[in-house]
């Protein structure tokens, strides 16, 4: 049984919000990143005008009755049912498998469905009045008020935010076409030999390709990314993607640089070895670390460079 | 993605983005007929409206398999296939689609291990199948290995194969539009195109389109335990039944045994099949005495039913999340598998208890229940997913209307579907309806230029007109909490109408039901929560990014599909697959081997099953 299921405490999630200006009011933000490439075939910067948020920013509390063992989209749900239906997050499948629903908690991309209370709520750090915290003596912790003036108690409080590196849209819904547009770009299909596929009359053939075990494990993990963007919000070059492609969209082409069927691979490597493509990668490896489907992205696309390294020798 | 701009009329437009949106996409823009009309100068706009970004499609979240009798493993034929769709669904299956269904599996997959599926592969490079209940070989001799698999993730595979392949034919999109009125002439005989809401602009669109096809899945959220997503609440069969159509069989819901007690997650059928038991309050493992001979591995439905039997004779446990709540849960006890067998053969249900239950399967006992999994019922239609309206005697097509998937009904699953058979359908189905929509374009393309008709532009401005009065009002009424307009928390909203509507829903008909549970759930539904639904508020007045604006929509098109399921379930005096009436328990041929074709507010009508050439005989597993 779990440890917390039957002893009720509270926790509170902090939740940055955001209210956009209605479209009209909105003045659309001119330039961008000055390091963006205009000719970068997957920026294209001036097609896309960079949004910055322009709206009403505010934090707010939610505190909740729970058992601990909760995860962080179960207690959004509550809210917006029984406390505030005008919360905004994206969610569908509720157990980790659509990847609509990547945030930044304390911080950190990860997804909401997968998340869980006790994994994540904390006691504010003390803050003394000048408002740093004290990270080294013993004095007594202090704990901060929240904006009404109580204490949090109970487990204590998890910060909530939109996934980072993307235009927010509303509290925590995140605009991450650039990431599909990036993928899409890259032509994130097999490329085989098509003609087997269909018949005169247009039916599909009936041969499959042959692929052992061996091959299909050289590139099988990397088919189970399921596109949440957690990796893009870790990753501090992408950054909102005007001057790299980002580890999702290359994660996509390592899939079929390893599948024995895709017939593309000197296209493909060429395709990603560019200033803002996998040269942009400095190897930080913060996209390895929450990817909820386990995909050891950094170490992935330190293999695709060496690939792409290969090809020119 | 949102299209740049909205075409005065579409050649086609395809309502949803899961295996059969997205494969009547892909049939539509590889048919022959499609081909022919770009050799003659002919691009026909077509244009995909999905309320989410296709890859969150629940699509996604199908894990066993696919069934084709490939023969990969071991000898297979097409014809024990078919036979086993047949009884499986219980004889109230359309014999010659369970026969195109069976017969055009093997292309089917091998076309998506072609568009680049990863599936799982024997040493010798052939696609990998496993045994899956229900399928078997020489007429239901003995289990057969014929569900294709990809660990246990097919569906992710087959969702991210054909989200890729519609990116490479250029296919569009408008995501996260929410579809709010299928519109047909006043005679029910064609359809004018959709209204579609775009939840990012805030605007309504007048979506004009020579055909349509409807593909938006299934209903899972009409039962509060359901492994479906929070987004699937039967719109397209709603948005069928306010145009004033029929949907076919549609109290027909299937249970699967095993969903992580109130969460509803699904724990794979692997686990019993590993030498997980379920077990009673009392620790007795109770289904050797429902089903002798089979046990915990029989049909879905049976084991479904033993649960019930269990609880409601108060040897149920309550979940241990909600230790005051009902007894409606059981134990499924995997304790006697070895640990590192369970790790390697079940990684994924290891898991999920871990994560959502926070139990260890390894040495507890895991709390389990019957949850809503699938509708075998839907929008009626022929095998080329034309949707027809049933006038008692004959089938009358909706010129431009087809519909395709789990919110369809072809009728391959009857009264209960096999496992495998779901993403066989919607892709197999999904193509056909894309290749019968192509052929049809074809003959009068939008480009040819013929004129829209005027009275399907009419029909089509009026609803218009209606929607955006109806968002207009919603909007104008918005009790705006942010700017102090008082309290949510005292205040009705959609998300407690869906709650206390799928609670409903479950106490008067999940898994079982009688003509007293039917009328207590009717009296509920039709009375305050439809008066509920109908009074919904919102407490933001923001028209972008507004969730709380489709899940109102999304409220009151699960009253309106509710009281269609509990019509029909009201009106079939029998059991037949997952349908079990106490007070009818038998199966009866004589009066009911007959589709249901139940329209809102009307009363339902019989359609005779197609029998080709496999006579009723009785469902034993």
């Amino acid at each position: 049984m779990a440890q917390l299921a039957t002893s009720g405490t509270t926790v509170t999630l902090r939740v940055h919000r955001f209210s956009p200006k209605p479209a009209r009011e909105r003045d659309r933000a001119r330039g961008g990143s000055p390091f963006a490439r205009k000719s970068s075939p997957f920026g294209d910067a001036a097609s896309r005008p960079v949004r910055r948020p322009r709206g009403r920013q505010w934090t707010q509390d939610y505190t909740l009755d729970v058992r601990g063992d909760e995860t962080i989209l179960d207690c959004l749900l509550t809210v917006k049912r029984t406390i505030d239906p005008t919360l905004m997050f994206r969610y569908s499948c509720g157990h980790g498998m659509c990847g609509s629903d990547a945030a930044a908690v304390n911080g950190t991309p990860t997804l909401l469905c997968k998340a869980k209370i006790t994994d994540w709520a904390q006691q504010p750090p003390s803050v003394d009045d000048e408002g740093f915290r004290r990270t080294g003596d013993g004095d007594a912790p202090r704990m901060q008020t929240g904006e009404d003036g109580t204490q949090p108690g109970g487990l204590g409080i998890i910060e909530l935010a939109p996934l980072p590196g993307f235009p927010v849209e509303r509290d925590l819904i995140a605009d991450i076409d650039t990431m599909l547009e990036q993928i899409k770009r890259l032509k994130p299909y097999l490329i085989a030999d098509g003609t087997l596929a269909t018949t005169e009359d247009g039916g599909v053939d009936v041969l499959p390709f042959l692929q052992t075990p061996e091959q299909l494990a050289k590139y099988e993990v990397l088919t189970t990314c399921i596109t949440c963007g957690a990796c893009e919000g870790a990753c501090p070059v992408y950054a909102g993607g005007e001057a790299f492609v980002g580890p999702a969209a290359l994660i996509n082409q390592a899939r079929f640089v390893n599948d024995s069927r895709d017939e593309a691979t000197y296209e493909r490597l060429e395709a990603i070895d560019t200033a803002d493509g996998i040269q942009a990668c400095q190897s930080v490896r913060a996209c390895s670390r929450e990817c909820p489907v386990g995909i050891d992205v950094g170490e992935e696309i330190w293999q695709l460079i060496a690939q792409v390294k290969e090809r020119e020798a | 993605m949102t299209p740049k701009h909205i075409e005065e009329q579409y050649d086609a437009v395809i309502v949803g983005a899961g295996a059969a949106g997205l494969s009547a996409a892909l049939g539509f823009y590889r048919s022959e007929a499609m081909r022919d009309m770009r050799a003659s100068g002919v691009e026909p706009k077509v244009l995909v409206i999905s309320k989410l970004q296709p890859l969150r499609s629940h699509t996604g979240s199908a894990e066993g398999g696919i069934a084709a009798s490939l023969g990969d493993m071991e000898p297979d034929d097409w014809r024990w296939h078919y036979y086993d769709t047949v009884k499986g669904g219980d004889w109230l299956v359309d014999q010659d689609a369970a026969k195109l269904l069976a017969e055009d599996a093997p292309k089917t997959v091998i076309g998506l291990e072609r568009d680049g599926v990863a599936f799982s592969r024997t040493a010798d490079g052939l696609i990998a199948q496993r045994r899956f209940g229900g399928h078997t070989s020489e007429y239901g001799d003995k289990p057969v290995k014929r569900a294709a698999y990809s660990a246990d993730r097919i569906g992710h595979q087959i969702l991210h194969t054909l989200w890729q392949q519609c990116v490479h034919e250029g296919v569009e999109f408008a995501e996260e539009w929410y579809v709010t009125d299928l519109v047909l002439d006043g005679t029910l005989g064609r359809c004018a195109g959709v209204i579609a809401f775009d939840t990012h602009s805030g605007a309504t669109h007048a979506v004009a389109a020579r055909n349509t096809v409807i593909a938006t899945g299934g209903a899972g959220r009409l039962f509060h335990t359901t492994s479906n997503s929070y987004d699937l609440t039967g719109d397209g069969m709603a948005l069928a039944l306010d145009a004033g159509l029929q949907l076919e069989d549609i109290e027909f819901v299937q249970f699967h045994p095993t969903g992580l007690a109130h969460t509803g997650i699904l724990l794979s059928e692997a686990s019993r099949a590993e030498g997980g038991v379920l077990r009673n309050a009392d620790g007795e493992a109770f289904m050797a005495a429902y089903a002798p001979g089979h046990a915990d591995l029989a049909a879905r439905d049976v084991v479904s039913r033993a649960i019930r039997s269990e609880t409601d004779a108060g040897r149920g446990i309550a979940d241990p999340r909600d230790p005051q709540g009902p007894k409606d849960c059981v134990w499924l006890d995997m304790t006697a598998i070895a640990p590192v067998r369970m790790r390697e053969a079940l990684p994924q249900v290891v898991e999920t208890i871990e994560r959502y239950a926070g139990l260890d399967p390894s040495k507890d006992m895991v709390p389990v229940k019957p949850t809503a999994h699938y509708t075998m019922g839907g929008i009626p239609t022929t095998t080329d997913g034309e949707v027809y309206v049933w006038d008692g005697e004959r089938r009358k097509t909706v010129e431009g209307l087809y519909a395709a998937g789990e919110c369809a009904c072809v009728s391959v699953h009857g009264a209960n579907r096999l496992g495998g058979n779901s993403l066989l359908d919607a892709c197999l189905f999904g193509t056909r309806a894309g290749q019968a929509v192509a052929s049809r374009v074809a003959a009068d393309p939008v480009d040819a230029g013929t004129p829209s008709d005027p009275v399907l532009d009419e029909a089509l401005d009026a609803a218009k007109t209606a929607r955006d009065g109806d968002i207009d009002t919603l909007i104008e009424q918005a009790t705006d909490i942010q700017r102090g307009d008082g309290d949510a928390t005292d205040d009705d909203n959609a998300y407690r109408v869906i709650t206390d509507l799928s609670e409903a829903m479950e106490r008067g008909i999940a898994v079982l039901c009688d003509a007293g549970s039917i009328e207590r759930a009717q009296v509920v539904i039709s009375g305050p929560i439809a008066e509920r639904a109908r009074h919904l508020r919102l407490h933001s007045d923001a028209r972008t990014f507004n969730q709380e604006i489709t899940a109102v929509w999304e409220a009151r098109h699960l009253v309106r599909l509710a009281e269609a399921v509990l019509a029909a379930t009201d009106a079939r005096h029998e059991s037949r697959g997952s349908l079990m009436r106490t007070d009818f328990p038998d199966r009866d041929d004589e009066a009911w081997l007959m589709h249901s074709m139940t329209a809102a507010g009307a009363p339902v009508l019989h359609e005779p099953v197609h029998i080709v050439d496999i006579e009723p005989g009785a469902r034993a597993y």
